[in-house]
């Protein structure tokens, strides 16, 4: 039979795909694990794996290389010899290829198209059967980057258990596994959900911020301390930078409603706390993410930080690079800016901007003194967290920023 | 074991009861000394003469009403109906009083009675003699609604709707009174409310009902060619429903089909869909499939009936289709 070749979810938020290349060609016989190729999603270049055996056919409406398109758009197929292709891809062979939509437009409703269904398995919201969905959370398989095989392209039961077992078989070309979420908690939201992904992306967030102003003076003591300590201190906006997301690590497991992620249209208040961090490339601007803040030490930190930061200056993260932040931290102190709105990044639900450090005269104990100071800018989705709990939260970071050692040492 | 065919089974069923219960009488056209249309009565009007015999004329709701009487004080009457589609001259009997004087009595007065009448499209009996009717009985709250597929179960479902205290509503698919099956000798009772797994399997579950029983275990041979394996329930009684049998089937299988010569629109196919996704919504692997009759009167032509109703060809190809959901 014929199989679907199709631009692939690498990311649990991936929506569209840039096919950057074909590793076969048109008429390649291909074997299961041959590059087929490759893709580039949330500026990370994949390859992408054959699943099937089979004669590569890229028909003449295939996005050309470069185009960006939605996941589930069918790229080729994988014929037996001799085999003629599906109908529904000759039905389809006259209209012009499905090019990623813009945000705006997508606020408009798809209009129903069954043949454009039958040649598009998987829409937006990925359909699966109960059954598949029950299957899926028993076996632990994140169901959403799979292709269905059902007659409308639904997922149903042997396409959750062919990727468990070949998950099993294969252990490098593991399907995402998802952790088990016991230790999340659910937080009852009497908000309208929003539409898994795409939608939700692009609504207005009701977002708030919050600024507070803070003595960093200790903050720049310890970051001298082990600025010396490590050798040469490398760049003093990054050892700061690590502190704060150490610090707001620890902070956010006081405050867990700031560190909820969106999922499957509910809210998670995420035990693991996972800071992604805005880095500016040339192809814009990237969030790495480094994970269980609270446990890492503030030397993996910024070890992690120069790595992510490394990567991303060359293109090279990964898609596993990017994914499962609860929270975000964006830095704008070089150049220059004291307080700014950083942008919540879907499904996380707050963001902290760190502004300059500067020198200022400061009234202590009757005397003129001068002291390093900073502001710090809490932006929030107020469908999550209310102004009380962020404010609360944003005092404890200022808490700790100016007691650093307190927290540090633990 | 011995063989006998549906309608000496049932009849077996009857007379076993007669025997042991002088209250049970059969009423309706040609019982007597006829032995009933369809060979129901056969023999009995010998032992037990025009007293527990009765001929009458046309007129069902006449002595569907006299039944209903008799078995308010204490009686046991059968009605047969030959063709249930007769039975619809006396719907207003059966429903306005048959059905309700146990709840209007508070339960204080019983209502024995067993109706019976021969259902289904076969043998170009043509639109007045095709009729099933089961969905009408199954909508109305106090009837139980009995459909024998086989000849033991036949014998056995007779002998529990003859110690029931409730209307029950029994009904021969015409296509298998001649049908043989092995049946055990002595006490034989089926209980209501337990359907049987004609047949095990594990890729998908083929609910069906009287005749259609036989056509999908002739589709599930062929299925097992191809390497699918059908499991085929037969719900014997259709009120009460076994849900859970089914349930349970659908938990193992992921897969429904509903094979049902009777009309679709508010069938027993759209109860026991409707019942399955409130039970084991998260079992189904795939939308639940029906296979109905023709939604139309059934024609005498024997090559246009042939087109209206399931058979095993289009029994078989419902699951593959279902399979490829």
């Amino acid at each position: 039979m014929a199989f679907e070749v199709v631009m692939p979810r690498l990311g649990w938020t991936m929506e569209t795909g840039t096919l950057i290349e074909w590793q076969k060609r048109d008429g390649d016989s291909v074997e299961p694990g041959d590059v087929l190729f490759t893709v580039e999603s949330d500026k990370a270049v994949q390859e992408i794996e054959a699943l099937e055996r089979g004669i590569l056919h890229v028909p003449p409406d295939s996005p050309p290389p470069g185009t960006e398109v939605e996941v589930g758009t069918v790229l080729a197929y994988l014929l037996q010899p001799g085999e003629p292709l599906p109908r529904q891809a000759q039905d389809a062979a006259s209209r012009p290829p499905k090019v990623a939509v813009v945000p705006e437009a997508s606020a408009e409703a798809p209009k129903p198209d069954t043949a454009a269904a039958a040649a598009m398995p998987s829409r937006p919201t990925t359909a699966i059967s109960p059954r598949a969905r029950r299957v899926a959370r028993e076996l632990g398989v994140a169901w959403e980057s799979l292709t269905g095989s059902g007659r409308t392209g639904r997922i149903v039961e042997r396409d959750v258990r062919r990727a468990f077992e070949l998950a099993r078989a294969d252990e490098t070309s593991r399907p995402p596994l998802r952790e088990p979420e016991e230790r999340d908690s659910l937080i009852p939201s009497s908000l309208p959900t929003p539409q898994f992904t795409r939608k939700a992306t692009h609504e207005p967030v009701p977002a708030v911020t919050l600024t507070a102003g803070v003595d960093a003076t200790e903050l720049m003591r310890i970051r001298d301390q082990f600025g010396e300590a490590m050798g040469s201190p490398t760049s003093i906006r990054l050892a700061c930078r690590d502190l704060l997301i150490k610090l707001s690590g620890l902070a956010l497991q006081e405050h867990r409603t700031v560190n909820s992620v969106w999922q499957d249209g509910r809210i998670l208040a995420a035990h693991d706390v996972n800071i992604a961090i805005e880095i500016g490339t040339k192809a814009g601007v990237v969030t790495p993410v480094i994970r269980d803040v609270p446990s890492t030490s503030i030397l993996s930190l910024a070890d992690q930080v120069s790595e992510l930061t490394a990567k991303a200056l060359l293109g090279q993260l990964e898609p596993a690079d990017l994914q499962g932040g609860t929270f975000t931290i964006a830095d704008l102190g070089e150049y220059g800016v004291d307080a700014f709105t950083p942008i919540i990044h879907w499904p996380q639900s707050a963001a902290l901007g760190l502004g300059r450090i500067t020198e200022k005269a400061v009234v202590r104990n009757g005397q003129i003194v001068p002291r390093y100071h900073m502001v710090l800018s809490l932006t929030f989705d107020h469908r999550v967290v209310d102004g009380g709990p962020a404010a609360r939260f944003l005092d404890s970071v200022c808490g700790y920023v100016e007691k650093p050692s307190l927290w540090l040492v633990r | 074991m011995r063989e006998m065919t549906f309608t000496d089974a049932a009849r077996e069923g009857l007379a076993e009861e007669m025997a042991q219960n002088p209250g049970i009488f059969v009423m309706g056209e040609g019982v007597g000394t006829r032995g009933g249309n369809f060979n129901t009565t056969v023999g009995l009007y010998d032992l037990y003469g025009p007293k527990r015999l009765r001929d009458t004329p046309i007129c069902e709701r006449g002595f569907t009403g006299l039944c209903t009487g008799a078995a308010m004080v204490g009686a046991r009457p059968v009605v047969d109906f030959m063709f249930i589609d007769f039975e619809l001259d006396a719907i207003g009997e059966l429903f306005n009083q048959t059905s309700r004087i146990q709840y209007m009595s508070s339960g204080r007065l019983q209502m024995p009675i067993l109706v019976r009448g021969s259902i289904g499209i076969f043998g170009s009996a043509g639109p007045h003699h095709s009729g099933n009717y089961y969905p009408l009985f199954m909508h109305v709250p106090g009837f139980r609604v009995v459909v024998p597929t086989t000849p033991a179960d036949a014998k056995g479902l007779i002998k529990t709707a003859l110690r029931s205290t409730d209307p029950v509503i029994f009904l021969e698919h015409k296509g298998l009174l001649f049908s043989k099956g092995p049946v055990p000798e002595g006490e034989l009772l089926v209980p209501f409310g337990k359907a049987s797994i004609t047949r095990e399997g594990t890729d998908v579950t083929v609910v069906a009902v009287a005749l259609m029983v036989q056509k999908t275990l002739e589709a599930a041979k062929q299925l097992e060619q191809e390497g699918v394996s059908c499991e085929v329930i037969d719900p014997r009684t259709l009120a009460p429903l076994d849900v859970d049998t089914i349930r349970d089937s659908v938990h193992k299988t992921g897969r429904l089909l509903i094979v049902d010569e009777d009309w679709g629109p508010c069938g027993i196919g759209a109860e026991i869909a409707a019942r399955i996704v409130d039970e084991a919504f998260d079992d189904l692997d795939a939308p639940i499939g029906r296979l109905n009759g023709a939604f139309a009167p059934t024609p005498y032509s024997p090559s246009l009936t042939a087109g209206m109703v399931p058979n095993a060809q289009t029994i078989a190809q419902a699951v593959r289709d279902l399979l490829a959901e």
